[in-house]
């Protein structure tokens, strides 16, 4: 039992945001149904690396849905849209603001043949606000919102964060506003419209430096491999590669000192005496510390450091992460068979519940792959589908649809 | 009216994967209080920078919490604990794997008093599997899930993203998967355990990644300001600094070339024909874009590619962020009054919801500042057993 049965969601996001949500509450036991276009159908599926001619990336955040192709600029597209926006509880968009009403699907007109409905658009900018009509992706927000300001070295070229942390962000937050809606409609039975764009979601997320900056004007710049609080507690290098070390308080630093690099007189040397003088001599720091950690290689100081309890880790490779022995002990790599892929590993659920635990119950679909079976339970007759493709409402169904 | 009006959370965590948490559903409504231990309650009390005494790293993460101070080694504070957690729908806990159980407060004992009880326990390394034993920061699962070697420039020093990423991640999950449950809760009275790792949470969000792992075998490394499957999608070099590009489909390439760079004949050149042939030839383009680039400034290329409708713009630092017109009208930042601080600033809330909008009700709490609400409202305790309790530190 999955713990969200009986949510019904009309998914018509597209590439990562909408789609990540939709995949989040499928994974916890919504129904999706994803309404793509017909022409190629979410943006993503033409994204490599492809196997057997389908989209790998599509893959990886699209599992768990039905596939329907509809084309929503006809009339009866939209009686299609309509009549399935009847029956679900959530419908996830992430067009241009504007977009999803000029095509007469926007939370207005579902609202007003479905008042319990929970309408969440996603979208770069949000819809108010002077930059509501410009378009949006994860690196402008990551650029507006000043994140890769504070990413990178001191002085360097700008940098991005390794993976699309906004559309991510966007996905996520779009994912607990709609169970929240939910469970106010579960007690009052009212729907309503939830609004988030990719340059807000993060913003809230800089906890430190909203601090700093509110409370004395600071610009948190570029602090690398650093913390901007904490010291020490990044990357080191060692003999042969870089480790983190996180001493997150005075307690893990003095463990550090006395059981790893076996240098106690630090405890008591007034440049390091408390995080504070830490930060302030953390060039001094970072020297000092590295010229005993050059002697060994990374394995070593780890191992030194879980035996002291300070903690550490490796700075894996994407290969490394992938293998470790963790991850795969806690089923964080699965393997899923699709219908055209064939077997495909993927990354598995981070969430544990242990009454209602998240399932990957089926790899994603093709295009228009539930087309049939999604319009008959809502009443289409096969005549009626068959016209619908003839005039280009609906997409062909394949694999196992039937016309 | 709020969405999650009703809903008791007992927050036992402390820093920020936790405490980020128990905000969000405090702004949707939740009542939360936050159990600190004595002395000195949360961690991030100490971390600066503080105004009269009161840190406002703090403030920023714990609005909207009662704080109630605890000693949860003496036998009495462990009652109240108890008493506490009978009537409460939620509690999350950030200790290392093992604590809670030692201090008698873990899942099993909870539910053998409250079956409905939704536990969640955020962790490192989660409560099974190899490293479970291991404590674990943000930092170490940055290094963990390969976030870092993908961060940065191709073959510099490894770079941490710009901001605790992972502590968010878990956060959010725990979040995520609370409200799932609460669900569940609410259809079947029946509560559970939530098991959320910060080396999990981080994974999952390597999305194209673990596309060209698993379907290509490629291991991604850093590129530095560029997309891993779309381009143009990163920043160019202009005259006076740096301007984002995001023409993440052929439409925005097509404009781009004919609105931004005055560069129609691009679209037919066959090194830049598709996403796939842009990808693989993405020093060349860069190398064209930036010869064009470099004679204007960011400001003139922003606003060209506001004109075109290409996705676009600029780098900001934090304080051009915090006051843009844009971001201040959809009121991102927000003021409030701290009882010992005065007039504060902090962030907004970034889900609008048209009926149940979230709400800033209240500052972050100071430590024990409802130490004597709960207890005298919420528990009945009279002001002598109150007072009691205070001398012999429990309290």
């Amino acid at each position: 039992m999955g713990a969200l049965d009986g949510l019904k969601i009309l998914d018509l996001s597209q590439i990562l945001a909408g789609p990540y949500c939709t995949m989040v509450l499928g994974d916890l036991g919504a129904e999706v149904i994803k309404l793509e276009k017909l022409n190629g159908g979410d943006d993503t599926r033409q994204m490599g690396p492809f196997v057997n001619g389908e989209s790998t990336s599509f893959f990886q955040i699209n599992r768990n849905k039905k596939s329907i192709t509809v084309n929503l600029k006809t009339d009866e597209g939209k009686e299609v849209f309509y009549r399935l926006a009847k029956e679900v509880d959530v419908i996830v968009e992430n067009y241009r603001p504007g977009v999803a009403a000029s095509l007469k699907i926007g939370y207005e007109d579902v609202k007003k043949i479905n008042p319990g409905i929970i309408y969440c658009s996603i979208s770069g900018y949000g819809q108010t606000g002077p930059y509501s009509h410009k378009g949006g992706f994860d690196l402008v927000a990551q650029g507006m919102s000043g994140i890769m300001s504070m990413t990178g070295e001191k002085g360097g070229r700008p940098l991005k964060s390794g993976v699309a942390v906004y559309d991510i962000g966007a996905g996520i937050t779009a994912a607990y506003a709609i169970l929240a809606a939910y469970v106010h409609k579960l007690k009052t039975g009212k729907g309503q419209h939830v609004d988030l764009s990719l340059a807000e979601i993060g913003l809230p997320w800089f906890a430190w430096e909203a601090a700093a900056y509110f409370a004395n004007g600071t610009i948190p710049t570029a602090t690398g491999h650093r913390h901007r609080a904490l010291a020490p507690y990044q990357a080191f290098r060692t003999k042969d590669s870089y480790f983190m070390l996180g001493c997150g308080n005075q307690r893990n630093w003095e463990k550090f000192c006395i059981d790893v690099i076996d240098r106690p007189g630090w405890i008591r040397d007034p440049r390091f005496i408390d995080n504070k003088m830490r930060i302030e001599n953390i060039e001094i720091l970072e020297k000092e510390i590295e010229n005993v950690l050059i002697e060994h290689d990374s394995k070593y100081w780890i191992e030194r450091c879980e035996k002291a309890g300070v903690p550490a880790g490796p700075i894996n490779n994407f290969d490394e992460a992938m293998n470790d022995p963790h991850y795969l002990a806690r089923d964080m790599i699965q393997e899923v068979e699709h219908p055209v892929i064939g077997k495909m590993k993927m990354v598995g659920i981070p969430t544990k519940l242990s009454e209602t635990p998240g399932e990957i119950r089926s790899a994603s679909p093709v295009l228009g792959q539930h087309t049939v079976e999604v319009l008959s339970s809502i009443g289409y007759t096969e005549e009626e589908l068959k016209k619908l493709e003839e005039t280009q409402v609906i997409g062909k169904a394949n694999i196992d649809g039937k016309l | 009216m709020l969405p999650l009006e009703g809903m008791r959370v007992l927050d036992m965590t402390q820093i920020m994967a936790g405490p980020y948490c128990t905000m969000v559903l405090g702004d949707l409504g939740a009542d939360v209080t936050k159990i600190e231990r004595i002395p000195g309650g949360d961690d991030t009390r100490r971390m600066g920078p503080f105004v009269e005494n009161e840190s406002v790293s703090f403030m920023m993460i714990n609005r909207n919490k009662k704080s109630l101070t605890l000693n949860l080694k003496t036998e009495k504070g462990k009652q109240i604990f108890y008493e506490l957690a009978k009537k409460a729908d939620v509690i999350v806990e950030n200790y290392k794997p093992g604590v809670v159980k030692s201090l008698g407060i873990d899942y099993e004992t909870i539910e053998a008093m409250n079956p409905g009880i939704i536990y969640c326990s955020v962790s490192g390394y989660g409560q099974t599997g190899p490293y479970s034993h291991k404590g674990g920061f943000d930092i170490m699962a940055q290094g963990m899930t390969g976030l870092m070697s993908m961060t940065g420039e191709p073959g510099g020093r490894p770079v941490k993203a710009g901001i605790a990423m992972n502590d968010i991640s878990a956060g959010v999950t725990a979040l995520y998967s609370i409200l799932a449950a609460y669900v569940h809760k609410m259809k079947t009275g029946v509560g559970q355990y939530i098991d959320v790792s910060l080396v999990e949470s981080g994974l999952v969000w390597s999305v194209w990644e673990s596309a060209a792992y698993f379907g290509a075998g490629e291991v991604p490394t850093a590129t530095g300001s560029r997309h891993r499957m779309n381009a143009p999608y990163q920043a160019y070099k202009t005259k006076d600094g740096y301007v984002l590009v995001g023409g993440a489909n052929q439409r925005n390439w097509e404009k781009f070339c004919k609105g931004v760079v005055e560069r129609p004949e691009w679209i037919e050149d066959p090194r830049f024909l598709t996403t796939v042939e842009r990808v693989k030839n993405v020093d060349a383009l860069e190398q064209c874009i930036e010869e064009i680039f470099i004679h204007e400034t960011t400001a003139y290329w922003v606003n060209k590619l506001d004109q075109a409708e290409v996705p676009g713009g600029p780098i900001n630092t934090y304080d051009q962020t915090l006051n843009d017109p844009h971001i201040l009208a959809r009121g991102m930042v927000q003021e409030f009054e701290h009882p010992k601080a005065g007039k504060m600033k902090t962030l907004g809330i970034p889900a609008k919801m048209s009926k149940t909008p979230g709400q800033i009700r209240m500052a972050a709490p100071m430590l024990g500042q409802h130490a004597e609400e709960i207890l005298s409202q919420d528990l009945g305790y009279t002001q002598e057993e109150i007072q009691q309790l205070r001398e012999n530190g429990v309290i």
